[in-house]
């Protein structure tokens, strides 16, 4: 498989300190990739690797191919990064930040004018992109962030802590945002402190935690990790042996409990969407009459507390 | 969200190294010129300029002849230490303090080239305010003292002021990439300024002109050249003094510059007698310009190589 972004023990010690510990990241091609752990579980650190900004310490990466190293200045001609809280030059204007910048990718003058009109516009800064970068807010300089990472048409975005410092606000439409720029195939890997962020943008995640990659796999495997299967809580009048044999001969279905006239049916399917609508039509074809359905779906949340060992008691 | 840009023009080693070398010194222009610090030192180099030129004017009944005022009158210490300073303190430095080295990093451009672009535009920035300030000290002059001879050479003045200033520059940035930090750098520059403006001259009244004196940055040691046309001039060997040397070394070619220790302790008060001198050495105003322009392009080339190698092996922990 080709994968945009794959590391072999990726490792970053600073003295004592292991930052980054033998990670092995695979991120497929034109996925939303989700990079999550707490603060100081080696997120940005392996970032920075990956940018050719910090030297590993041991192991080796490879981004869109090529082998990272630092300060190879033509691997970077195809990614886009924005980095945690970025900090631009005060003294630039917005539209003169994303010209320089273009240039530094060698943009043609034509590209330019066509390209950074239509990232200030799609970022949102549109009639504030003449004032000087250091009288931005933190939003708007999230999003000239966000700009400038778009600014060569990068076949891979790196977006580290994209909401963090946003209001709810800014954090929804950076979230749509990302969900928009991911849409013709380009690869997103997105560092993350938020679970709900990752949950709601992401289609692929690895969990790091103390520098080490504890769970890699689509959302809803890593969300299965550890609370078992989907449960669906049906609650039916003429509830009748037929309609309970009905629904067990479901190929999706694995145990179906029954009490008085509540069914709890256990099922493997992730398309929980379709499972109800497939569940509540046998029971209705069999006479059974729904009164009530609720869906018990195992979490993100709850994988992530358990894969970076629960929640501390102060 | 797919636009009109040329993935393959971006692709692999198509972008050109020049546009992206010219981006960085664009990025860096801007920079200084929007320095506030930087206007307030071109506005001290012009009062410093005019304090030169109406100052003869001030302590003289008559206006002093000089036809030659414009090619020698050359940029002093202190403006040359303050434009580098102004210009260089921060150029590196303060990318890592605000963090601005992150997004600079992350685009195509490599390190060199980033450290080469922020020198280049040091240098234009350099260029011109010397330009500005040498046209104004000219024009000035001719005012002041007249038609002035020999014009043609104040492209050498202003090189060799150049070349004078970017030693500074070259030890601020060298600095500023080891200690990643403007306070310290700025520290380190004004106690490395005031001991070779200051104390080295302090220790040349005892010692004599040194023959050590010609190898620092600074004002160097001070002789005496008697031209052709039997006038005495005062030659400082310095490196700070490198675009008038190089004046002097082409219109005075062949003169020799003496070097005497003035014996302070044979001065007593109140004794009409001279101090005695004893001659030290003596050297041909060619090779003082000569000496100085190599020993400044070796300082400039020794602490732009150890900036280089400091700023290609950093580690971006910003």
């Amino acid at each position: 498989m080709d994968y945009a972004i794959e590391t072999d023990n990726l490792t970053k010690t600073y003295g004592s300190l292991t930052a980054v510990n033998n990670l092995n990241l695979k991120v497929q091609k034109s996925s939303i990739h989700g990079f999550l752990g707490p603060n100081g579980a080696g997120k940005t650190t392996t970032l920075k690797m990956l940018m050719g900004l910090l030297k590993p310490s041991k192991g080796s990466a490879k981004v869109l191919g090529q082998e990272v190293r630092v300060d190879d200045a033509n691997s970077r001609i195809k990614i886009g990064y924005m980095p945690e809280l970025p900090k631009f030059p005060k003294h630039l204007k917005g539209i003169e930040l994303l010209d320089i910048y273009g240039r530094m990718y060698d943009m043609t003058n034509q590209q330019r004018a066509e390209q950074i009109p239509k990232l200030i516009n799609l970022v949102g800064l549109k009639g504030r992109e003449k004032e000087y970068v250091g009288k931005y807010s933190k939003g708007m300089q999230q999003r000239i962030g966000i700009a400038q990472a778009l600014l060569n048409d990068p076949e891979l975005i790196i977006l580290d802590e994209p909401s963090i410092g946003l209001d709810p606000v800014g954090m929804i439409e950076v979230r749509e945002l990302v969900k928009e720029i991911s849409k013709d195939g380009r690869t997103v890997f997105l560092s993350s402190h938020l679970l709900f962020e990752v949950e709601q943008i992401c289609d692929h995640i690895t969990i790091i935690n103390k520098g080490s990659a504890v769970a890699s796999d689509t959302v809803q495997a890593v969300s299965s990790m550890f609370t078992g299967p989907t449960l669906i809580y049906l609650e039916v009048t003429n509830l009748t042996a037929k309609v309970i044999s009905a629904v067990e001969k479901l190929p999706f279905v694995t145990k179906v409990y029954r009490e008085e006239n509540k069914l709890t049916v256990q099922v493997t399917s992730q398309n929980t969407a379709d499972v109800q609508i497939r569940v509540s039509k046998e029971i209705t074809n069999m006479g059974g009459v729904i009164v009530g359905m609720e869906q018990k779906t195992s979490t993100l949340e709850e994988a992530f507390i358990q894969l970076i060992g629960g929640i501390k008691k102060k | 969200m797919k636009h009109d840009v040329e993935q393959t023009e971006l692709a692999g080693n198509s972008v050109s190294w020049f546009r992206r070398f010219m981006a960085v010194v664009r990025y860096e222009m801007l920079w200084n010129i929007r320095k506030k610090k930087f206007i307030g030192v071109i506005v001290f180099a012009f009062l410093i300029s005019s304090l030169g030129l109406v100052l003869p004017l001030i302590l003289n009944d008559s206006i002093p002849q000089n036809t030659h005022f414009a090619i020698t009158y050359g940029a002093d210490s202190i403006s040359l230490f303050l434009f580098a300073l102004v210009i260089a303190m921060n150029s590196v430095s303060s990318e890592f303090e605000s963090g601005t080295i992150v997004p600079l990093l992350t685009k195509p451009v490599s390190r060199t080239t980033v450290y080469l672009g922020k020198l280049f535009a040091a240098f234009i920035i350099l260029l011109i305010s010397f330009i500005v300030i040498f046209t104004y000290t000219s024009i000035g002059s001719i005012f002041v003292y007249g038609p002035q001879n020999d014009l043609g050479l104040l492209p050498v003045v202003l090189f060799g002021n150049i070349v004078s200033a970017f030693i500074w520059v070259s030890i601020l940035i060298a600095m500023g990439t080891f200690t990643k930090n403007t306070i310290l750098t700025v520290i380190i520059a004004i106690g490395l300024f005031v001991s070779l403006f200051m104390a080295l001259p302090i220790v040349s009244v005892f010692s004599g002109p040194s023959t050590a004196l010609n190898y620092l940055p600074g004002t160097g040691a001070t002789g005496t050249l008697i031209t052709t046309d039997n006038t005495t001039l005062s030659i400082s060997t310095g490196t700070d003094n490198l675009g008038v040397n190089m004046v002097y070394a082409l219109m005075h070619s062949g003169q020799n510059v003496t070097f005497s220790k003035i014996d302070i302790w044979s001065i007593q008060t109140g004794d009409q007698t001279l101090p005695t001198t004893e001659l030290l050495y003596i050297e041909s105003i060619e090779f003082i310009a000569l000496r100085g322009l190599a020993i400044a392009l070796a300082y400039i080339t020794v602490f732009l190589l150890i900036g280089w190698f400091a700023f290609k092996r950093t580690q971006i922990n910003e």
